[in-house]
């Protein structure tokens, strides 16, 4: 509730880092694929086939409309790059926006490459070869590098604070003596919906279509939707923590970075977007699962992370007093 | 669910445990089907031994209040008798906090009352 009360914000870190991995690096590899399509040119049918259905190649353009789609590519890098440049202050949400350019980079280029090189040779692009293999490898190399790349992504350097907690904010009485945690488990009731949802169109997509590679998508979204779906939030002398039920991923507040935890009413879809892991409005950053009650953590570096959970008056008492604690 | 313990207190850690996952259900904070942190995480949390921990959700699995299973933890079964001394409860310290009675005493006189012999029909 303070954090856009503070005039000075310490300024968004690592933003060479964020540019040459989610900027540089994802316009490289496009470039390089609409070189590699210009050195095509002369050997490609005109038109090309932009498109394809369960038959062969139904959609068909130039070979300027066939580059087309990399302008929508260049459009979303740019955007996902933006997000990380301007409120990637918390490191977790920096790494999945510059992560997601990378991977976004990776798959417009193969998916151009791919669907031309099967064209290479050919008179009339209605005889061009179906482009499972190309689709799958797209979407692989997306995966991959987005993950890679988001794993060097550099990490938020720890800032302790030796300063008072937020005097305002809410406190729990604990004697000298007391040792206290709190721990909660919270489900995304929307992910359990988008799960079956997606879960069951693609499989009846792809048995309907009859194209194993199209099983690739609902095997990836389970595994994707598992370890987000179960999520359990714990307070104590460490700081707070989220951590998935797979064990992996977790966000962690340590107890010397909390500036302040107060309760807030959450709703995801206006304010972080969606639901998951986000970067929302304002750039805090939100465990946003579901909608109603949620920590609100004041952290040092001008960051701020919302995660929903039931008795969050209970969890950011807590937090408080121990911080407290922890800095008498 | 908020877990304190006091390392003051003469009662054992583990029986402390114990007891607030029972005044937990009895508040019906805690209802059927939930479950306990693992083990290991909430040992952690209160800095506290694995087997202190083990220790109180076997006592909780004795009396018959959790089900323990390999791999999916403590899960807490139904329990209306728990349930059904929430408001009494909750009324006898309410009482004893106004008249300014210790929950020592409180918990004395409460063994005392059970003491006594009910006249039979």
């Amino acid at each position: 509730m303070t954090a856009q009360g503070t005039t000075v914000r310490t300024p968004v870190p690592h933003r060479l880092a964020t540019t040459l991995l989610g900027l540089v690096l994802p316009f490289a590899l496009m470039t390089a694929g609409a070189l590699i399509a210009l050195s095509w040119r002369d050997e490609l049918p005109d038109p090309v086939a932009t498109h394809w259905g369960a038959d062969g190649p139904d959609g068909f353009s130039s070979f300027a409309g066939a580059l087309a789609p990399l302008l929508l590519g260049l459009v979303l890098c740019v955007g996902a790059w933006a997000l990380g440049f301007w409120a990637g202050r918390d490191g977790g949400a920096r790494r999945i926006a510059v992560g997601t350019s990378a991977g976004l980079g990776t798959l417009f280029a193969v998916l151009l490459v791919g669907t031309l090189a099967v064209q290479r040779g050919l008179t009339d692009a209605a005889d061009a070869p179906g482009v499972g293999g190309t689709i799958v490898g797209a979407l692989v190399g997306a995966l991959l590098v987005g993950i890679g790349v988001a794993l060097i992504v550099p990490r938020d350097a720890p800032q302790p604070t030796s300063a008072r907690v937020d005097p305002r904010a809410p406190r729990l009485p604990l004697s000298s003596t007391q040792r206290a945690a709190w721990s909660r488990t919270v489900a995304s009731p929307a992910a359990v919906v988008a799960a079956v949802v997606a879960v069951t169109a693609s499989v009846v997509l792809a048995v309907v279509v009859g194209a194993w590679f199209a099983l690739v998508v609902p095997v990836a979204l389970t595994a994707l939707l598992a370890v987000t779906l179960v999520w359990r939030v714990t307070v104590d002398e460490r700081g707070i923590e989220a951590r998935s039920f797979v064990g992996w991923p977790s966000v962690r507040i340590p107890l010397d970075e909390v500036e302040g935890a107060s309760v807030v009413h959450v709703r995801p879809l206006p304010e972080f977007g969606g639901w998951g892991y986000r970067l929302g409005r304002g750039g805090r950053a939100g465990l946003a699962l579901r909608t109603g009650d949620g920590v609100e953590i004041r952290r040092t570096g001008g960051r701020v992370l919302v995660v929903t959970v039931d008795d969050a008056a209970t969890a950011a008492a807590l937090l408080n007093t121990l911080a407290d604690r922890s800095r008498a | 669910m908020l877990w304190t313990i006091d390392t003051a207190s003469d009662e054992p850690l583990f029986a402390q445990i114990a007891a607030r996952v029972r005044a937990a259900v009895s508040a019906g904070e805690l209802r059927e089907g939930d479950r306990l942190p693992p083990a290991r995480t909430l040992a952690d949390s209160l800095d506290v031994n694995v087997h202190t921990v083990l220790h109180a959700y076997q006592d909780l699995r004795d009396e018959g209040l959790v089900d323990l299973r390999r791999g999916r933890g403590a899960v807490v079964r139904a329990h209306p008798e728990y349930v059904a001394l929430a408001a009494p409860l909750a009324a006898l310290v309410d009482a004893a906090r106004r008249a300014g009675v210790s929950p020592a005493t409180t918990a004395s006189l409460l063994h005392a009352a059970f003491a006594q012999p009910t006249p039979e029909d």
